[in-house]
């Protein structure tokens, strides 16, 4: 019996420790990519395809309709599928054939019409009409008490999922939230397709942060809001008004999915589109068998999937960027500010130094093979407030520009040692956290830039933390986290307000500067900006300029999204905010099957 | 017999409660939990994740947290998965049954390889099919089946075609019909050699050492010299002496169904209990993590349990009370 008792002890210390060896792309997607884009991987527009910055896939000839289109994700969705209780990105590549939302965005994130137009003069009260003729999967008519019904869910006491942020700006939903109205305030329904929401401020991102999907009422109808979250229509059962509707589901294998013939915009060309789930280990095999169509596949990966024949690999610009940030602070999220400033790595020609240091193109191309680009400032140029690069100090690989400027800080090898010393002659050890998934591939790449600030004279170390704790520590401005490797991706608000403001637990590096603060408030201030994007843009230029010269992080590139496609399939468009409607997808051997 | 099973059973109880603390020590050592490392700006923010750990009741001192797991576990009440958002019990319940059809596929394959390869290799003991045999065993026994499943996928899904790299049965056919049961067994062949390559590897070798064993007998001798088929000395003499000892690995083979399949299934992309459980390790989603540790530890002591009870069954000179 005892031995029994030792194996079980066993079992579990092996299994952490398989499960650490495993540590897939799976792992890596949540804590790597910092989270979703969600807007982003909804469908573009159709009128997108005619105006610049989208690109024509490989799809070539005519579009031929009926077939299968096989579509992969390597790790298995979890949870509610529904895009009202969803919470991670792989739920999304299932949610985003079949529901969709009043807004889309074009390829600059600007909300466009789509199932909804509106209309606003002083960006707090909105008129949206919505089209008439919309039909949901189940046959009842798109109106806009299907919006109500989805904004009163969310700011429902008993709601679960994560979307509250998205409907507290409304005006009364916090007293609704509280239990205090039995409706909410700001929401004036003028008839089945006309509705006025009024924010409780005028903000000039009140459209972007807002929740723009409906909920079918039918399906949900006598479930509790408590219960929401887990029952069918949520969990398997997706109803929606897009082009695709659920056929059939098989939990963590695939999710197959049937056109909507009575799709609003048309009948979309494949007869069916599966979502299957492929372990990351038989992507590559199943994408040369042809058993997969399309799949995302990670940067590493994407030289493999592109030198196989039958594939071509496609990539567009994503939204997601990498930095090493210096702890220069530390957060009290009590009191909601920065409380106490650290000395360390507070001279800013040091980190200008570490930043010359690195070889970031050579890094970018060894570690993600090359799908990705420098970047100087954290904003994805995809942005339209993305500064424009010459006016940012560019940062080039330069040991000799490094050594200069750490002399200039005072930072000398006084013992001879190799090494520098701080400038009070104490000796310097720049000590570097990077997560760690168990991805061998992780402790290489941040090896390679320890030792890129050991040849400018910079001691450095390197501790890997536990993915699961490292956000936590840095967070938490743990003292043992002092110089550390993060990522985020951002979604199609592009106001990085919530990432670098001192006043946010989320600016991770404590980076606190009263200019930039200005600059941030003045960028959301509709009596300073009003609705002028030029004048926007540049308020958050100067902003650029700023964080660049200050560098309270170093910001090493933003991230390509790779795609690996089969020769068959056609009608693909893309361009930053990912997809074309799945409407216009075909596969060239359509007819045949 | 029955005292003594009896026995057994009601000694489990204290058994059960000292896994708990491990088990749910363990769980709590792991860094993190489930709302961290995956901050989202585009869809959540900080009051909700803090309110979320408040409502999940992370936030409570150690020893609550593990009463009230404990309480509600004895209950039946195993939780709510935080990365699911179901009830465990029903989660559980839904892979069980692809795990299950895995476990006792493998089972069958492993026996099936296991006599076959066993009996020829006893029976024409030192010669070359002796040796390839035994060589192959020692290479089942050497391979790691993580690797094992990748290489065979390679080979004989991607390069041969025979069989399907993943998942559980053809994407759109309809349960019940008896192409979906076809297509079932198909998926399940590679995953199941892969999980009983190990077993058949030591069942084989213990089959073919007892055969020779007992090939040097007297009653072999006696039955022999009777003018006995060597055929009908094999397979029914000593192979109903060697089985014996065989059967009694029945017990650990219940753990290994469930337990085994961790890797494996994940490997092919199969939904079962083990894939559940990769993921939950994680996302530190600790109510299946801990339910499904408990429950494999639950199968250990059982699977123990049985092992000793059929060895009293089968040799009655063994006596168990």
């Amino acid at each position: 019996m005892k031995k029994s008792y030792w194996l079980i002890a066993m079992m579990l210390v092996l299994t952490m420790f398989l499960a650490a060896c495993g540590g897939d792309d799976n792992e890596e997607q949540g804590s790597e990519d910092e989270g979703t884009e969600e807007e982003s991987s909804e469908e573009g527009t159709e009128e997108e395809s005619s105006e610049e910055g989208s690109e024509e896939a490989s799809g070539d000839g005519e579009p031929v309709d009926g077939g299968t289109l096989i579509y992969a994700i390597d790790s298995e969705p979890s949870g509610p599928l529904d895009i009202n209780f969803y919470s991670s990105v792989t739920e999304a590549e299932i949610n985003q054939f079949v529901q969709e939302g009043f807004v889309e965005y074009d390829e600059e994130f600007n909300p466009i019409p789509h199932l909804a137009e509106w209309e606003t003069e002083d960006q707090k009260t909105y008129n949206f009409t919505i089209k008439e003729g919309v039909k949901w999967h189940n046959g009842d008519d798109l109106t806009v008490h299907d919006w109500v019904f989805a904004i009163e869910t969310l700011a429902h006491p008993d709601y679960t999922g994560p979307r509250w942020a998205n409907v507290q700006t409304i005006e009364g939903a916090a007293d609704f939230r509280e239990g205090n109205a039995d409706e909410i305030a700001g929401l004036n329904v003028k008839g089945d397709y006309e509705i006025e929401i009024t924010f409780d401020k005028a903000r000039v991102n009140n459209l972007l942060n807002l929740w723009t999907y409906p909920m079918n009422q039918t399906a949900f109808e006598g479930i509790e809001v408590a219960e929401m979250e887990e029952s069918a229509p949520s969990m398997t059962e997706l109803v929606g008004t897009g082009p695709f509707k659920v056929k059939n589901t098989s939990a963590g294998e695939y999710y197959e999915l049937e056109k909507n013939e009575d799709y609003w915009q048309g009948e979309p060309h494949l007869d069916g589109l599966t979502v299957r789930v492929v372990a990351n280990t038989s992507v590559i095999g199943a994408l040369e068998n042809g058993e997969v169509d399309m799949v995302p596949v990670h940067p590493t990966q994407g030289e493999e999937a592109d030198a196989l024949d039958n594939v071509s690999v496609i990539t567009y610009p994503g939204v997601s960027y990498y930095y090493v940030g210096f702890k220069l602070g530390v957060f009290d999220s009590d009191a909601g500010e920065i409380v106490e400033e650290k000395e360390k790595y507070s001279n800013k020609k040091l980190r200008q130094a570490l930043w010359h240091a690195i070889d970031r193109e050579q890094w970018i191309e060894t570690f993600f093979g090359g799908y990705g680009k420098t970047l100087n400032a954290p904003i994805p140029t995809s942005h339209w407030i993305a500064a424009d690069n010459d006016d940012l100090k560019q940062y080039e690989y330069s040991t000799e520009k490094a050594k200069e400027l750490l002399a200039e800080a005072g930072y000398e090898d006084t013992n001879g040692d190799g090494f520098v010393e701080d400038p009070e002659g104490n000796e310097f050890v720049l000590s570097f956290s990077h997560y760690d998934t168990g991805n061998p591939s992780f402790e290489t790449r941040a090896q390679a830039l320890v030792q890129q600030w050991e040849q400018i004279g910079v001691k450095s170390e390197l501790q890997m933390v536990e993915v699961q704790n490292y956000y936590d520590m840095i967070e938490n401005d743990d003292p043992a986290i002092e110089a550390f490797f993060g990522g985020w991706s951002v979604g199609a608000d592009p106001d990085p307000t919530a990432l670098w403001a001192s006043d946010q637990l989320w600016n991770y590096p404590r980076f606190n500067n009263e200019e930039a603060d200005k600059l941030l408030e003045d960028a959301l201030d509709v009596e300073v900006v009003g609705d002028d994007k030029d004048k926007r843009k540049d308020v958050y230029t100067e902003w650029q300029k700023l964080v660049n010269e200050e560098a309270p992080a170093l910001i090493i590139g933003e991230l390509e999204e790779v795609y690996a496609v089969n020769e068959r399939v056609g009608g693909l468009e893309y361009d930053v905010t990912g997809f074309n409607n799945a409407m216009n997808w075909f596969v060239t051997d359509g007819a045949d099957k | 017999m029955l005292k003594y099973t009896l026995r057994r059973l009601l000694g489990m109880i204290p058994m059960l409660l000292l896994i708990s603390i491990v088990v749910f020590s363990l769980a709590m050592f792991m860094p993190g939990d489930p709302l961290g490392g995956e901050i989202d700006p585009t869809n959540s923010d900080p009051e909700y994740i803090e309110e979320m750990r408040e409502k999940l009741g992370y936030n409570d001192p150690i020893h609550v947290q593990y009463w009230t797991w404990v309480t509600n576990f004895v209950q039946g009440d195993f939780g709510k998965s935080t990365q699911y958002k179901v009830q465990v019990s029903e989660l559980v319940k839904s892979r069980m049954l692809n795990t299950l059809f895995l476990g006792i596929s493998s089972i069958v394959i492993t026996y099936i390889f296991a006599f076959a390869m066993g009996m020829t290799a006893g029976r024409k003991a030192y010669s070359k099919l002796d040796h390839f045999i035994g060589g192959l065993n020692y290479f089942g026994l050497a391979v790691p089946n993580y690797i094992a499943g990748v290489v065979i996928i390679y080979f004989f899904s991607f390069k041969l075609g025979w069989i399907p790299f993943g998942g559980s049965h053809e994407i759109g056919l309809q349960p019940g019909t008896l192409e979906y049961w076809i297509s079932r067994f198909h998926h399940v062949l590679a995953p199941a050699i892969v999980l009983g390559a190990l077993s058949t590897a030591s069942y084989t070798q213990f089959l073919r050492n007892d055969i020779i064993e007992s090939s040097r007998k007297d009653f072999v001798r006696t039955a022999r010299a009777k003018g006995t088929s060597e055929s009908k000395i094999y397979n029914s003499h000593i192979l109903r002496n060697s089985v014996i000892p065989l059967i009694t690995f029945l017990g650990f083979d219940i753990v290994t169904i469930v337990n085994g399949a961790v890797i494996t299934e994940a490997i092919f992309t199969y939904p079962g209990i083990g894939t559940l459980f990769l993921n939950s390790v994680n996302n530190r989603d600790y109510s299946v993590l801990m339910t499904l540790t408990m429950f494999f530890s639950l199968l250990v002591l059982i699977g123990n349990l049985v092992a000793d009870l059929l060895y009293g069954i089968v040799d009655p000179r063994i006596r168990i009370d």
